[in-house]
């Protein structure tokens, strides 16, 4: 596919993503609930959310400082005042018929500006971090009924919800890049802590995709990032196909079929809309003088490409390793709490990247987005597990102290994650010590010389059986014979049969 | 006591303070009143009898048990139909809203409660705000107490008119370009338009958000000022209020020397009974050693076309939300297309607020919104800046509320350019969000002309200054025959 | 300006229904106002900045959830369960 891709040469995809700003208590204009999920359909309402006749909104201030520092974190000019826009159309999951959202055509009014965010070697520019409210939800079938030939019912819960929508210019060529650089945005915005990620629904990409100069081509309705990838590469070759029997590639907007893994019409088909913005009058312009921003500034959490360079520089791990960790920001907080309690972070980072991120959720560095059903999946890749920092803790003090060896700490990290035992009642418990004396050694070897005499007989000829007899008395004594006592005393005694 | 309905507010609250009488006494009489006058004036056209008397038992409660009441106490106060009173039919006086009931109250219907005064009912008014005539109403058109061949003016037809008619002694009414104003003017009674910004519009159903202001009617200007008091002032639930103290002080001292200016345009461009009428209100202050001036102001000629393209372009998208989806009326939408069923919930607008729907959406387009809409704004800048000039030299502007006398039913409402153009002389004040006020200053032929008031903004008590000192000297009727 | 063509496009950007009847009554009603309003090409503005209103971002809104105290479902009336009923999409 990738060969392809690069035959055609003339791509060009720019992304539209939608971020919920899940860190607020409340909605991005009254004071219903930012946290909806769970609740009964039309729970999380009030008049003005709901459009009622007379309500007015009301700004959120948090929203405007979340929104802020996303700006700042994705390079942008945050402008001396913004502004709200109506953006005027009808749909039944808009409460005003009009969304409050920015808009810059009149000069510049939203919350950032001329942004870049580098991805490994390459680079997209930002065109603009707009404010602005989610609509509510439709549905079409409920209890396995379709009724969607006869009405439609809505659920207003996430009217007014604060989104902050990252528009891109269109700098990808490549499906690939669009991946990459999506899980770059997802780990800045988890490292700001304004949005997570992981819930179901928080963040969504939209993709603009032309080919070959043509008309440009809006796919939305997608379920995952990994699936726009899928999505941008389906659409590709579909473009393709059609300018090979000379189809014209029309101006539309296309929903990606998660099932069929293909894009088709829009059930939703939105004419070339003239939405008439204009100013919402019921909010003033913001001033968002040097101050201000400064404070936000200052009030940023650490950076993820930040935290890399310290987690190299401070803690001397290899890039590799840091890389992982960043990737996955709970990963990377579990590993600085730990270094916290008991300080050998080379090892403990090697533990985190080796053996922890192995029992987490499978795609935890893939944000699920978009389903049509509300889960109680929980948000957390360590939810279940009763690991700590304070075990892993021990556990490399345990290994450090040469109390115990990794096979020996691998074994103890099983029963942990079942029980939340600390390693040390784990070991009082099962008698998993480091066998280092000689006597209770050479009794095993022992009893192994005896049992496979015929190895004994080879290792004349065969250096290998040394190695072969170790594997013998480590398993009789069930891992904990310390390795190379044992097999100096192997070779003492198999030098001593010659 | 009887004909307890010609007192004023401030002679109620201070009679029912008194132990003269009690409020009951008063609600029933102004029940009464409303019964007798009202199928002559259909000022009203929802009266809460049950919320009133209920209301009114308990502040006889209060002052029985000698419990704290609030100022208003017991002083009946009749409610523009656009404004939402919670549990009682709000409609706009449209057909889209007939079955409305609003889960809250605005918050000027809050603080009125909250200071104890009787909400006694719902008033006329021309649908959503828009007309200058009342006669856009699905309840049929409120008819000027003066002579019921004429117009009480729009939209708050209902507020003036039933204040005309004592069915209460004050009311709430709402000013877009003059809605407030206009009938005012055209009732012989005082009414207010405050500060863009001075006055919550929580609870306002808008026509267009950026020009209108909630304010009081009454038959007196201390009247007016005592419902002002309350209503004024900061509210954490409207974000384009833009003062910061909850009630604004204010004084019935009429000794100031003020300095006037008339403007030219609007007075010589009025019938030339009206004129003369502010004239000789300019020779009346001058004998009382104000000053007074002739000011000419540049931008009047284009206020009209600015008011009028930035509230259909507002009004236009403040309408989008009916769509019977969330609250409404009656009318299933199983079996329509989505397109359908709004299309046909909303042929439920009338003629004028369709008319102005389709301009609104026209001046918005993205292919004209720098023609119109931007330019009306840019308009708006230089008027404003005109008046702080002004009003660095003036302590008031004069000029006719209305350019024409009331005219009869049916005269206006096939040309809405002929309409449009009896607003010249209230938008200006709306334009710049500066306060203004009108007083009954004559009579032309039996039918009431107001002297209009104009003051920088938050300037109010200047207004009050000058409307007190006149009202005192002059003696205008304010209570016709019914 | 083809009037009537303007007035159904406008019509259907707006979701307003109006007869035959409506759109001869209205058309030369919205001509004529459109017309008046033409007036603001008589004078040119261009460096004049449009009114705006200002606010500091510390006089927003401070971020506290509450509940309603009312189920606003109790003022709708077409629903289903706790779903608001709108119409069909397609």
């Amino acid at each position: 596919m990738n060969q392809e891709n690069k035959e055609y040469r003339s791509v060009k995809i720019g992304l539209e993503i939608h971020c919920q700003l899940t860190c607020l208590q409340s909605k991005l204009f009254c004071s219903c609930f930012c946290n909806y999920h769970g609740l009964e359909p039309n729970r999380n309402i009030c008049p003005i959310c709901c459009g009622h006749p007379g309500t007015l909104p009301l700004l959120n201030k948090a929203a405007v400082e979340a929104a802020c520092m996303v700006s700042l974190a994705l390079d942008c000019k945050v402008p001396d005042n913004i502004t709200f826009y109506r953006k005027n159309y009808f749909y039944q999951d808009l409460p005003k018929n009009f969304q409050l959202t920015q808009y810059n055509a009149y000069g510049i009014t939203s919350i950032g500006v001329d942004g870049r965010l580098d991805y490994g070697e390459k680079m997209s520019r930002i065109r603009r971090i707009q404010l602005e409210e989610d609509p509510g939800r439709l549905v079409y079938e409920s209890g396995g009924v379709d009724f969607s030939s006869s009405y439609t019912l809505i659920d207003y819960n996430r009217a007014g919800i604060s989104l902050v929508e990252i528009v891109t210019e269109p700098d990808f060529t490549d499906p690939k890049d669009v991946r990459i650089f999506l899980n770059k945005i997802t780990s800045i915005i988890e490292h700001l802590g304004v949005c997570n990620t992981k819930r179901q629904g928080s963040v969504r990409c939209d993709a603009n995709i032309s080919t070959q100069g043509g008309k440009r081509v809006e796919i939305k309705n997608v379920g995952s990032f990994k699936e726009v990838e899928k999505a941008l590469n389906y659409e590709i070759a579909r473009q393709k196909t059609m300018s090979m029997h000379d189809i014209k590639v029309l101006a539309e907007t296309r929903d990606w079929d998660d099932a069929r893994k293909v894009t088709k019409q829009s059930r939703a088909k939105e004419e070339e809309q003239d939405y008439r913005y204009f100013p919402e009058p019921d909010l003033p312009t913001i001033a968002l003088d040097e101050e201000y921003v400064s404070s936000i500034r200052m009030k940023m959490p650490e950076l993820p490409y930040e935290r890399k360079n310290r987690f190299t520089a401070n803690y001397e791990l290899s890039e590799h390793i840091a890389q992982v960790l960043i990737d996955n920001k709970e990963l990377a907080d579990f590993f600085e709490s730990t270094v916290k309690i008991y300080s050998s972070p080379k090892e403990i980072a090697n533990w985190m990247v080796t053996e922890i991120l192995r029992y987490t959720e499978e795609d935890i560095m893939e944000p699920k987005i978009n389903s049509s059903s509300i889960s109680t999946q929980s948000s957390s890749s360590f939810a279940g597990l009763k690991i700590e920092a304070k075990h892993v803790a021990e556990l490399a003090e345990l290994i450090d102290k040469n109390i115990i060896n990794r096979n020996t700490a691998k074994i103890i990290l099983t029963q942990i994650i079942k029980t939340g035992e600390m390693p040390s009642q784990v070991l009082a418990r099962t008698d998993v010590l480091k066998i280092e004396d000689k006597v209770i050694i050479s009794d095993a070897v022992e009893s192994v010389f005896k049992t496979e005499n015929s190895a004994v007989r080879d290792a004349k000829n065969n250096p290998n059986v040394a190695n072969f007899l170790l594997g013998k008395v480590m398993k009789i004594t069930k891992g904990r014979a310390d390795p190379k006592i044992t097999l100096n005393l192997i070779k003492i005694k198999l030098d001593g049969l010659n | 006591m009887s004909k307890l309905y010609e007192r004023s507010a401030n002679e109620i609250n201070a009679g029912i303070r008194g132990g003269e009488f009690t409020a009951e006494e008063y609600i029933h009489q102004i029940l009464e009143r409303i019964d007798k006058v009202n199928p002559k004036v259909n000022a009203v056209i929802c009266t809460d009898r049950k919320g009133a008397l209920e209301k009114a038992r308990l502040v006889d409660k209060k002052i029985r048990e000698d419990e704290k009441i609030g100022p208003l106490a017991g002083i009946a106060v009749g409610i523009k139909d656009n404004i939402c009173t919670r549990d009682l039919k709000t409609t706009c006086a449209s057909k889209m809203l007939q079955e409305y009931i609003p889960p809250y109250d605005a918050t000027v219907v809050r603080r009125l409660k909250d200071d104890d005064a009787i909400i006694i009912g719902k008033l006329n008014l021309d649908e959503f705000a828009m007309g200058s005539s009342t006669e856009f109403s699905s309840f049929g058109p409120t008819i000027n107490p003066w002579n019921t061949d004429y117009v009480a003016g729009g939209s708050s037809g209902g507020s003036a008119a039933s204040v005309a008619a004592s069915e209460c002694p004050v009311s709430l009414g709402s000013d877009t370009g003059g809605s407030i104003r206009c009938p005012a003017s055209f009732c012989s009674v005082v009414g207010l338009k405050p500060t863009y910004g001075h006055v919550s519009r929580f609870g306002l159903i808008p026509y267009a958000n950026s020009l209108e202001q909630i304010g009081p009617i009454g038959k007196t200007v201390s009247d007016v000022v005592m419902i002002m008091k309350t209503i004024a002032g900061a509210d954490d639930k409207d974000q384009t209020v833009q003062v910061t103290y909850r009630t604004p002080d204010y004084t019935l001292s009429s000794n100031e020397k003020m300095r006037i200016g008339l403007v030219r345009e609007l007075t010589e461009g009025a019938e030339p009974e009206i004129s003369k009428q502010i004239y000789s209100a300019m020779d009346l202050f001058t004998n009382l050693d104000c000053k007074c001036e002739e000011v000419s102001m540049d931008y009047v000629e284009y206020a009209l076309s600015s008011y009028y393209t930035i509230a259909l372009a507002e009004a236009s998208s403040n309408l989008s939300r009916y769509d019977n989806i969330r609250y409404g009326f009656n009318f299933a939408p199983d079996g329509y297309e989505w397109n359908a069923y709004f299309a046909k919930i909303r042929s439920n607008f009338g003629d004028e607020v369709k008319r102005r729907i389709i301009v609104g959406t026209y001046v918005l387009s993205s292919a004209y919104y720098g023609k119109y809409y931007l330019k009306a704004q840019k308009i708006r800048t230089m008027l404003k800046q005109e008046l702080r000039s002004l009003f660095k030299k003036y302590d008031i502007l004069i000029a006719p509320t209305m350019p024409i006398l009331p005219f009869k039913f049916g005269e206006k409402i096939d040309d809405p350019i002929k309409m449009f153009m009896i607003d010249i002389d209230t938008v200006i004040a709306n334009l710049a969000g500066v306060p203004a006020i009108t007083v009954p200053a004559g009579f032309s032929n039996d039918l009431p002309i107001g002297l209009q008031m104009i003051a920088g903004e938050f300037q109010e008590q200047k207004l009050f200054n000058a409307a007190l000192l006149f009202e005192s000297k002059t003696n205008i009727d304010r209570n016709p025959e019914l | 300006m083809d009037s009537r063509e303007t007035i159904k496009y406008l019509c259907s950007l707006s979701k307003l229904e109006i007869t035959e009847e409506e759109l001869v009554k209205y058309e030369l009603q919205i001509e004529g106002i459109i017309k008046y309003l033409d007036k603001l090409d008589s004078i040119t503005l261009s460096d004049i900045e449009p009114i705006s209103q200002e606010r500091n971002s510390y006089q927003l809104r401070e971020d506290n959830a509450k509940s309603s105290r009312t189920d606003l479902l109790e003022y709708t009336i077409n629903k289903e369960g706790r779903f608001i009923k709108g119409a069909r999409i397609t």
